[in-house]
């Protein structure tokens, strides 16, 4: 289980203090899949970076109760001057799991070939979002945290990770920031609109995409 | 501690261990490569800084000075304080320059401190231990006479530079400007660096007031533990010990104020 409680979030720059979210509360429980929807700048990478623990809360607490993946999207979670490969031995390290388990995965997962030798800053936005899935993938977590990267990629990359993610693990929780109106509605049991630094709750994933879509 | 508590603390010290040893690695291959040597250029530079200016000493000022040979008393000034310049100017913009690697949530910002500190430090020692061989094997730098206190002397010398490091970075993040002192600062530190002296050397309303430099009362440690009964050195180990402990409580609680602000893209 996640719980976030009162949680606010305010940027600082120079003497300019933006408020991002205020007062947000939001309990996920083993094996729900969470949407996120609101316009661009509403908040919803800030809240999976939260959620995530990549960021801190200016006031309020999360509680973590299960093991959550880092935010999955376009950047973050590697690094540019690195390879592939050594991007993936550093999560192997990190995450205490074997390394050549890894690296097999992420060979047949990210379809790469010989671009895994070259350094992530060469790859494209697809290729990076091959490569961040399959890191995140090859790593077991209760819940996975994906910002909007669904999105990318071609039919291929987006059949796997729906197997993957959907079929595979279907039973994991996860909170997905999108704007797909599809996906939010094939998968979603729930969604939360953010809007002007709040969020709302819906059990009803059809009229919460309705309240978005008059956003 | 009961039990539950002393095996959270053990785990910890796994995932701390672990994280320490994948940024090392990282960090390594990113700043040196595969190419060549690959990480043993984390040596080369405080070498090849000894080397040269102890060349121009020898050649400038002769083979001996107060009873110690030239080239071995630059060598014991130089390493060290390469070893506090370098990982001061590593520490500044350390957490935005590393703030990727947030997003997993094992790897905590006084990692990246440690990380860069640990590398600086050893590549002075093994600058310091390759050195110091040859030059033993040329007759220009003297048995260690007590070895316990060199150690003891580079210990508190790099503890007092790592405590310093624990300000520097979360300043830096605070304010841009930090960056622009910091070579300047670095600069006008040398003269209480115990570099080009012995405070033996000074008069003695001077030693008091070089004394109060946590660098220097290491560095006389470190060349006593070198020269032995040779020279006379000043130093009271409790000067470094309580100004390390001081700056790296004020550079914790930094670090932590920092850390609740800092954005990562």
């Amino acid at each position: 289980m996640i719980v976030c409680r009162n949680i606010c979030k305010a940027y600082f720059h120079g003497r300019v203090r933006k408020n991002v979210l205020n007062d947000v509360n939001l309990t996920v429980e083993r094996g729900q899949r969470i949407a996120l929807l609101g316009r661009n700048g509403a908040g919803k990478s800030t809240l999976i970076k939260l959620i995530g623990g990549v960021e801190m809360p200016t006031s309020g607490k999360i509680t973590r109760q299960m093991s959550v993946s880092w935010p999955l999207g376009f950047a973050g979670g590697f690094q540019g001057s690195l390879t592939g490969y050594d991007n993936a031995r550093f999560i192997a390290r990190i995450y205490q799991r074997g390394y050549s388990q890894i690296r097999d995965f992420v060979e047949e997962f990210t379809e790469l070939g010989q671009q895994l030798k070259m350094p992530v800053k060469t790859y494209s936005s697809g290729m990076r979002a091959r490569l961040a899935f399959a890191l995140s993938l090859a790593i077991e977590f209760d819940c996975y945290l994906i910002d909007e990267i669904i999105l990318v990629g071609d039919q291929n990359f987006h059949r796997k990770c729906y197997h993957e993610l959907f079929e595979k693990r279907k039973d994991r929780a996860m909170i997905l920031a999108s704007h797909s109106t599809e996906v939010v509605r094939e998968y979603c049991d729930r969604a939360v609109v953010i809007h002007q630094g709040t969020a709302k709750d819906f059990g009803d994933v059809n009229l919460a995409l309705e309240i978005y879509s008059n956003l | 501690m009961d039990r539950s508590s002393f095996s959270r603390l053990y785990e910890g010290w796994l995932v701390q261990v672990r994280v320490v040893h994948a940024l090392m690695i990282r960090e390594l291959t990113t700043r040196f490569g595969r190419e060549n040597i690959g990480f043993l250029w984390i040596m080369v530079e405080p070498l090849l800084f000894a080397i040269l200016v102890g060349v121009i000493w020898r050649l400038t000022k002769g083979p001996e000075e107060h009873g110690m040979t030239i080239i071995a008393f630059v060598v014991t000034g130089y390493i060290p304080i390469t070893l506090f310049r370098h990982c001061v100017a590593r520490s500044v913009a350390v957490f935005t320059s590393n703030g990727s690697l947030l997003y997993h949530r094992q790897v905590k910002i006084l990692d990246f401190i440690l990380v860069r500190f640990i590398i600086e430090l050893l590549g002075g020692m093994m600058a310091y231990v390759f050195i110091a061989i040859i030059l033993i094997f040329f007759n220009e730098f003297p048995m260690p006479s007590d070895i316990g206190l060199l150690i003891a002397g580079w210990c508190l010398y790099a503890i007092f530079c790592f405590s310093l490091c624990l300000i520097i970075a979360p300043l830096s993040e605070m304010s841009e400007v930090l960056e622009k002192f910091v070579p300047v600062t670095t600069y006008i530190v040398l003269p209480f660096s115990g570099l080009f002296y012995m405070v033996s050397w000074m008069k003695p309303e001077v030693r008091d007031f070089l004394l109060l430099s946590p660098f220097v009362n290491g560095m006389e440690m470190m060349r006593k533990g070198i020269w032995g009964n040779q020279i006379t050195a000043y130093y009271n180990i409790w000067n470094p010990i309580v100004c390390s402990v001081v700056t790296a409580a004020i550079g914790l609680a930094l670090c932590r104020r920092v850390r609740r602000n800092l954005s990562v893209e």
